[in-house]
């Protein structure tokens, strides 16, 4: 193995670790957000549906333009627009750039990061805290349905 | 570079691209604030959105843009035709984003570069149109909420 193969292999570790970190932290957030969207009128396959977004596009903007035109839809302020939760939920997920840049300048005194790190870090980022909201959202619907 | 490569290098290049772009779309909506939802509808910015999402060249976009902003001209809406040309502009500018793409991904051998080149226009205007469709939605309250505040 190459010393260029070797380093490639320990910044996607130490690139892992570090999102790892950053997701266990977005847990009690994400917990809160699902919270607040349990008391809308939303169900889980518009919530999934979002996390399925995160998880298949390769762009941060995908995410962010699916939320607007939900919350811009929804005429009635019944969902995603209700009490401002998309508009909270989209800050969010945008605030989540400075985690990312936090995270590349970190690696980047170690390894040699490409351009467009940042971007893909904050793309990971993005999809673990709807991966946490998504989860809590369905626990806690099921809860309240017994 | 083979076209498998050239397709992969391409996808990330756009994505990034797309990323970068979003706020220059949301700025281009946000200057027309005062157009949306009455003047500029969202049923002609969806419109807009399939227009440009099936297009199979950019020339087929131009046309439609041009269609509106002439439409809107004949019965003496200015602000509107200045919309549409705004737009027209907006995204005419965007071939030189796609050219300096295009610069930084050396095309297979069998590409024929014209059609690389419009190919590659036609999805950054795709782009910036769904940020474009997404911000305008987002902060344009709809009309039955504007009947809603009326009534």
């Amino acid at each position: 193995m190459s010393t260029q193969d070797f380093q490639e292999i320990a910044l996607r570790v130490a690139l892992s670790q570090a999102i790892a970190g950053k997701s266990d932290e977005y847990d009690r957030r994400a917990q809160e957000y699902a919270s607040r969207l349990t008391g809308t009128k939303l169900d889980k396959t518009q919530v999934r549906g979002l996390e399925s977004l995160a998880c298949t596009t390769d762009k941060v903007s995908d995410i962010t333009d699916w939320l607007k035109l939900r919350v811009g839809r929804d005429s009635g302020r019944e969902r995603w627009a209700k009490d401002g939760v998309g508009r909270d939920l989209f800050a969010e997920l945008d605030g989540l750039r400075n985690d990312a840049q936090k995270i590349a300048a970190a690696l980047s005194r170690t390894y040699s990061l490409d351009a467009d790190q940042e971007r893909q870090v904050h793309l990971r980022l993005c999809r673990e805290f709807l991966k946490h909201l998504a989860a809590h959202f369905e626990y806690l619907q099921a809860e309240q349905k017994r | 570079m083979n076209a498998l490569e050239y397709r992969l290098i391409q996808k990330e290049k756009i994505a990034a691209w797309s990323d970068r772009w979003q706020s220059e779309a949301a700025r281009f909506a946000d200057s027309h604030r005062d157009l949306l939802p009455r003047r500029i509808t969202n049923a002609q910015l969806y419109g807009l959105g399939n227009v440009v999402r099936s297009a199979r060249r950019y020339a087929d976009v131009e046309k439609f843009i041009k269609h509106q902003a002439e439409k809107a001209g004949r019965v003496g809406r200015l602000d509107v035709h200045g919309y549409w040309k705004d737009l027209e502009t907006a995204l005419g500018k965007l071939r030189g984003e796609a050219q300096t793409l295009l610069k930084n991904i050396p095309l297979p051998v069998e590409a024929d570069s014209r059609q690389a080149l419009d190919a590659l226009h036609r999805e950054l205007a795709s782009l910036y149109v769904q940020h474009l469709v997404a911000h305008s939605v987002y902060w344009t309250p709809d009309e039955e909420e504007h009947k809603r505040r009326e009534r």
